[in-house]
This record gives C-alpha cells, structure tokens and sequence, in this order.
C-alpha cells in the first residue's frame, strides 16, 4: 500500500543523472559541502573517532560530522584531520597534534599517561581488593562453620521405591508452592 | 489555577514539615495517634501534589503563556500529546513529576501495609515525607512551575523537536518511576534500622516494591536507548553520557540486591551489605537527579544549570551521612545467622556476581566522576567518553555473563563434583562448540567472540533448566509437556521469571557484541545515482537516490529524502529520511532542524540511513548509511527481561520462600500479618 502511494512520486522523482539538480524552495536543509570519496576513508574515520568534537555535542568528530549536519565546528575539524594526514603526518601525530592544539580534552579517552592511568587501573584495582576481601571473608567464615557430620551419600544408580518417589513428589509440591 | 497550584505546593510543604517531625517522634516514643497522623500527611501531600499537577496541566493544556514554564516548552501549534509531555519537559515540571509519584508510591505502601509491620510503618511514612517535602521545597525556594512572566507572550516557545518523539512520553516517566520508587524500599530500610527490627521482615515487605523499581527502571534504561536510535541519528543507542550512566548506576546496585536477597532470605546472612545496597541505589538516584540538574558535568541531557544542584548537592550527602550513621550504629545487631560452607556454592557465586554488580557500578561512576576529579587534582580537562568505558566495561561485563550462566547451577550450601559435572557439560561443550564455529568463520573481534560463546553456554543453562523441571513435572505428575512447562513457571515464578530475565540478559549481550561490527559510509547523491554498501554478512545493499520532497505538516517544515532498496539485487522498499524545521503558530522557524532516520530492521542487521542534507539547495541529497548489526536484539532482549521481571512479580507463586518466613517469625512479623 505504502509503496503503491509513493509509486507515481518515485518514477516522477527519478531523473538524468548528468542533468544539474533542480533547486528546492526554502526553508530547505542545505548543506554547503559535498562529501568526497576521503570522508570514507577508514583512516580518516579512525582518527575522528578518537577526537572528540568541540561543538558541545558530546560525540566525536566523524560521529558528529555525520549526524548534527548544522555543526560548523566538526566539518571544521575533519577538514584539519585530512591537511593534517596530506602533510605527512601519521594518525598517532595527527591525534597528537589536536591535543597539543586544544588540550586532552580533545580526546575522546584520556591519555593513558601520568594521573590518566588512575582513571583505567583504578576499576581493576577495585576488582583485585574485592576479591581479596571476598576471598579473605569467605575463607573466615568458612573455617568459623561447625562441623556437621555428613550422611552418607546414596550409591550410585540408586533409584528409590515408589513409596519414596511419592514421599518426593508431596515434598516437591510443598516445596513449589 | 496556577494561583491554586501555587497555593498546593506551598500547603504541601507545610504538612511535609510537619509529617516529617511527627513521624520520627511518633515512632521514638511510641505514640500512636502521632504515627497515624503522619501518614495521614503523606495522603494530604499527595491530594495537594495532585491537585498542583492537575492546575499545570490544565495551564499547559490551554495555553497558559502567563506562566513561564508553559511559554519555555509549548507553543500553540504543538500536538495534543507532546503538550502532555511537556509537563516533565523542563527541570520545574519534571520536579513536580518526582514529588507527585514518590508521594503516590509512599500513599499506597502506607495503604498496602496498614495493619502491618507498626513498628516500621512511622518511619517509612517520615522517610517519605522528607523526601517529598524535599522536592516540594526545591520547587518553591528554587524551580516553581508556575512562576508568572511579567507579560503574556503571542506563543510559546515550543518544545524541542527531539523531545517530539513518542518514546520520550512513556521513556522519562518510566525512568522517574524507577527512581522514585526506590524511596519504599529505602524507607523500610531505614525503618528498619531506625526501629531494630532487623528480621527479614522489612524484606518480605519490599520485595514487590524493588522488582517494581528495578523493572522501570530498566524499561526506561531500553526506551531511553531506543528513542536515543531512532531520533537522535548518530546511528547509535548509548553514548555513556554521564545522564545515562547515571540511569545505570541504580539499576546495576539493585539488580545486585536482588541477587543478594535471596541469601538473606534463604541463609540469613548478608543482612549489612542487603541494608548497604538498598541505600546505596537511592542515593545513586538522588546521584543521577543532581548530575542532570546541576550542570557540573557537561552532558546533552542537562537541564538549564541553576542553582538547583546545590539543594540535592545537600540532600544528597545528609542522606548519605544519616543512611550510614544508622547503619553503623546498628551494625553489631547485623550479624550473620549462617556461616557460608564452601567457595563452590549458590551463596558464594552470588557473593562474586554482587562484586562484579559493584565493581561495574563503580567503574561508570568513575569514569563519570574522572573529569572533576582531573580538573580538581590536576587541573587538566579531560574527556571520557565511549572508548574509555567500553574498554573497561566489556572485560567486566562478559565476567558477569559468565556468572549469569553459572550462579543459577551450582547448589545451596555445597557443590558436589558430580553436580557440577552434570550442570556444566552440556553448556560448556556448546559454549567451546561455539567459539571454535566462530573463530573458523574468521570473525576478528576478541570480545564479540567471548560475548556470543558465553550467551551461548547460558543460553544452554537456561534450556537445561527448564528441560529438566518440565521432565521432572512430566515423570512426577504425568502431565503433558506444555502443561508441566506452564506449571513449572507457575509454581516457582521467581526462579523461572529469574531465568528469563537471564535469556533477556543474553539477548541484550548479543546486540552490544554486534557494535563491533558497525560500519558507516557517506554518500552524495544526485536523483538516480546510487551508493553501494557491504554488509558484514557479505551482502551487498544498493541505494539509489530517488530525490527530495518538501512539505508542511502539522508544525513543522519537512524535507524528505527516499531511496530505492536492494540487497543483491532483490528490490526492499523505499526507505525516507527527513529534515523537519519547526515552526511556531506564527510559521517562524524555531529551534535547529532535526533528523528523523529511516531504519529497516530485521533479525541479522539495522540499515540506518540519515538524510544529512541537499548540497546548496538542490536535490543532490548528502546521506549518511550505517550498517548496524544485531540491533534487532537489544529491543527484544529489552522486551524479554521485562517480561522475565513481570513474571517474577505477578502475585502468587513467588512470594517469601519457607525459610524466610520462619526467619520472619521470631519477630512477630508472620502473626501481625495474618491476624
């Protein structure tokens, strides 16, 4: 039914493709720039993943480039990325040079250097003394039990009386309910 | 109205003060006729509540641009039901909101539990009363919904487009419902503590009440990701931004509490770090309200900063400073009644999944908290985002889906070799089965791999459970197989509702693995050209640009872009993306465009497709096409554990296990229950 509606508009939408595309009325959402086959490139995309955007959005470059179409401040960037990489510069100094040019905030991660490493060590310190301290507690608590003799275990294969398996079975209906 | 509202909430904070005060003297000198006036408070808080809720609705709904909250987030133009959501929209309306659900969940339980449980009920109403006493001060000190503007304007502002969405009228409330209702569970708490009663009588009594908190919230955790998918367009569903990392956090202490709690009820034992969690998750949730209202860690979800912050800044550490004193006062009375008997028992897998629970709990509250924390000690901003958590989740998170799989298995009191080797075999042979299938198809992803081999072998936990209680059912009782599953269930809700929290659990692990293998490509289309994009299935899609079309609806400006679908040459559909402007009942633009994706899901994949633009105005159409694989299973997945939480719940068939009754009974809870 959808497909039927839009049948007519689609075959009247369709055009030459050398043709120049037709202007659109306004408000239109008009973008200034046209991608190039390099926005692509997964390298490219690597790198703006790993640089966090300064427009205020939270998300880094490629994702904010590629979903807030209104930011200036992205495009901006990527076009950094790309002089940046046609310099000559590998993606460690392309990162490396945004950091220098806006601080670590810049990056996505801290760096995992000096006081950063606090931020990667600390949750598997927390870890570590947990299981410690589990270990240390249980083992206490452990040694602390009474001894409780225990019954001896039913031989192998054993398969009980029926008068058993009914005393099992209004003993599991107890249980269950 | 708003003059009435206004007048409610100030009458509401008066008899706040005064149920407070009564409450906690009324239990500590044991007078009764005081007891029951404070709960008669919490009744004539929440009809105030009520009625202040009703006179901004009824503001918002007919356009009542006197008042400044109703101008900030309506406009004429706006449909009928977003105006409804625009009541928690802002941080004013969205504090009435908290004041008007606590006080409604502490009248029912107050209502609930009339009859029962005396010695706790006056400090589970006082506790109550302080916390809906607190959000009513903070809106009439600091964020009152019906301040008046100083003039009357022609429209309102209108509400964000983003907000424009049908999952954010059901995602906020459920997360408020969520929070909020971790108020019951903490006030028999510290009813508990305040009281003596230290029995497992105050847990037989939140039960229900944390179930119901934990299950919100994780239903607005799923839509909150889900309206995040289809209406922000980054092509994701969570971004660890430090409001939804804050939504997470409770969740994660509750679900560990009610791991926990089966020990308590079970073996007695537990009774501090039970007490612990239980607090611990409601300042997680007065945590999370303070991170979104203060503004001091930047988030895309903030309200505007005000100086509300500093108000839960204060509750916030009074509760905690009170919370723990109590505990600590009555620790020497918490002791354990049992003695944990071997490391390779149910009690000791559960003391690891709890660690695992707290250590993930602690590393999002540290990678949220790291910024100050850097600014503070070393004055460098620093900024922690999704490759920050994800290296430290994903570790700590496939641990805890191994356990999810293992704790259900291993015995009360003592795992025996045999047992385990019976538990195990069939799970763990299917798990190694699965990862060798996987590293043979080539698959490069460490952890997807790690994460589907062990959904595999709880996947297979599950199954054997339930195959062996149904054919257990069948030899017992001679029923059918169907019927003996149905029965199965049935009989013991929380142990099978447990296990299908535990399949949803696994389904939701899938859907995070299949990130790893994302893929985004941009394209530039003129109408009829077409972009080619490689699935990680090795499928090809094939988008041809059909062009793009403008029109007004409703209140709104759209530009939308279709494509024509193939995949290996087999025709799809027509996928449309949109720019939507929004305009005001005058036609002026208001706020940025915004994006409404085109999604076409199936159980494999998501192709996602963002119409980004036209370059200078023309139909040449800018989009970006996302591959995303797996999606499919973190809905469903959400949708399966909420069902696995509501069979837990349902009445009947899981209600407090013979142990834990005859651990309640000393204390006289069972008789004052029953006469």
């Amino acid at each position: 039914m959808f497909l039927a509606v839009l049948a007519p508009w689609r075959h009247a939408a369709a055009q030459d493709t050398t043709a120049p595309a037709a202007r659109l009325p306004q408000p239109g959402v008009v973008q200034e720039r046209s991608p190039t086959s390099r926005d692509n490139d997964l390298l490219v995309k690597a790198i703006e993943g790993k640089i966090h955007c300064t427009c205020g959005c939270n998300l880094d470059v490629f994702t904010c480039r590629t979903t807030d179409f209104t930011c200036a401040t992205s495009p901006a960037m990527h076009r950094l990325v790309l002089a940046r990489l046609d310099s000559g510069m590998t993606a460690a100094q392309v990162i490396a040079a945004f950091e220098r040019q806006y601080g670590q905030s810049v990056l996505m991660a801290p760096p995992k250097r000096g006081f950063n490493w606090a931020a990667y060590v600390m949750p598997f310190v927390g870890l570590g003394f947990g299981l410690v301290l589990l270990g240390f507690i249980m083992r206490r608590w452990i040694r602390a039990r009474p001894v409780e003799p225990l019954e001896p275990p039913a031989p192998a294969g054993a398969e009980g009386s029926n008068e058993e398996l009914e005393r099992l079975k209004r003993e599991l209906e107890k249980f269950e309910a | 109205m708003a003059d009435l509202g206004n007048i409610a909430l100030w009458i509401a904070l008066l008899i706040g003060l005064w149920g407070s005060a009564v409450a906690f003297v009324g239990g500590l000198k044991r007078r009764p006729e005081l007891a029951r006036s404070a709960e008669r408070a919490v009744y004539v808080q929440w009809g105030l509540l009520f009625l202040a809720s009703v006179g901004l609705l009824r503001a918002l709904l007919t356009h009542d641009f006197t008042i400044e909250y109703v101008a900030a987030y309506t406009s004429r133009n706006l449909p009928l039901y977003y105006t409804w959501s625009a009541f928690y929209a802002g941080q004013k309306g969205s504090l009435l909101l908290w004041a008007i659900i606590v006080a409604s969940f502490g009248s029912v339980a107050l209502l609930v539990n009339r009859g029962k449980y005396r010695d706790l009920m006056p400090y589970v109403a006082g506790v109550v009363s302080v916390v809906v006493t607190f959000f009513v001060a903070a809106m009439v000190f600091s964020s009152n919904p019906f301040e008046r503007l100083g003039f009357t304007p022609a429209d309102g502002n209108g509400l964000n487009p983003q907000l424009q969405n049908p999952g954010m009228t059901i995602h906020p409330p459920m997360l408020y419902l969520g929070y909020t209702s971790i108020t019951i569970p903490y006030a028999f708490a510290m009813g508990a503590l305040i009281s003596g009663r230290l029995d497992t009588g105050w847990i037989h009594a939140i039960r229900r009440w944390t179930l119901l908190s934990w299950l919100f919230l994780a239903c607005g955790i799923v839509l909150g990701m889900w309206w995040a998918y289809v209406e922000l367009g980054w092509g994701g569903y969570w971004a660890w931004d430090p409001v939804e990392n804050a939504s997470l956090l409770p969740w994660l202490t509750m679900t560990a509490f009610l791991h926990s709690v089966m020990i308590q009820e079970k073996r007695g034992m537990l009774k501090k770090w039970n007490l612990g969690l239980i607090i611990g998750s409601f300042l997680l949730s007065i945590f999370g309200t303070f991170i979104t209202r203060s503004g001091v860690i930047s988030s895309v979800h903030s309200f505007a900063q005000s100086s509300i912050g500093y108000f839960f800044l204060i509750f916030l550490v009074a509760a905690a400073g009170v919370s723990f004193a109590l505990l600590a006062y009555r620790w020497p009375r918490l002791e354990a009644e049992a003695k944990l008997e071997s490391m390779v028992s149910r009690e000791a897998m559960f003391l690891f999944n709890n660690l695992i629970f707290i250590v993930i709990a602690f590393s999002v509250l540290w990678g949220t908290l790291f910024p100050i924390l850097s600014e503070w000690i070393k004055g460098t901003k620093v900024t922690v985002g999704p490759p920050f958590f994800n290296q430290v989740n994903v570790p700590l998170g496939l641990l805890l889906l191994g356990l999810t799989g293992i704790g259900p298995l291993i015995a009360w009191r003592q795992a025996t070799t045999a047992n385990l080797k019976r538990q195990f075999l069939w799970p763990t042979t299917l798990m190694v089965l699965t990862a060798a299938f996987l590293l043979a198809l080539r698959m490069s992803d460490g952890w997807a791999i790690g994460a589907f081999a062990l959904g595999v072998f709880v996947t297979g936990t599950v199954v054997q459970e339930f195959v062996r209680g149904t054919g257990a059912r069948h030899r017992l009782h001679g029923e059918s197989y169907p019927l003996a599953l149905v029965r199965l269930v049935g009989r013991n809700r929380r142990r099978y509702g447990g296990y299908v929290v535990h399949l949803g659990m696994v389904m939701l692990f899938a859907g995070f693995a299949g990130l790893a293998f994302k893929s985004d490509t941009e394209a530039t289309l003129k109408p009829g050209q077409a972009v080619e994009v490689k699935s990680p299935y090795g499928h090809t899609y094939r988008l041809v640009h059909q062009g793009v079309s403008q029109y007004e609806q409703l209140n709104r400006f759209v530009s939308a872009a279709s494509l024509d679908v193939y995949r290996d040459g087999t025709y799809l559909g027509v996928m449309k993306s949109e720019k939507r402007q929004h305009l005001n009942s005058l036609g002026r633009p208001t706020f940025e465009p915004s994006t409404e994706v085109a999604i076409r899901s199936d159980i494999r994949e998501d192709l996602y497709l963002v119409y980004a633009g036209s370059v200078q105005g023309t139909e040449e159409a800018v989009y970006r096409v996302t591959i995303n694989p797996l999606v499919w299973w973190v809905w469903y997945g959400g949708m399966v554990l909420v069902v696995g939480g509501i069979i837990t719940m349902w009445p009947g068939g899981g209600g407090p296990t013979a142990a834990s009754r005859r651990r309640a009974e000393p204390a006289g809870y069972v008789a004052q229950v029953t006469t």
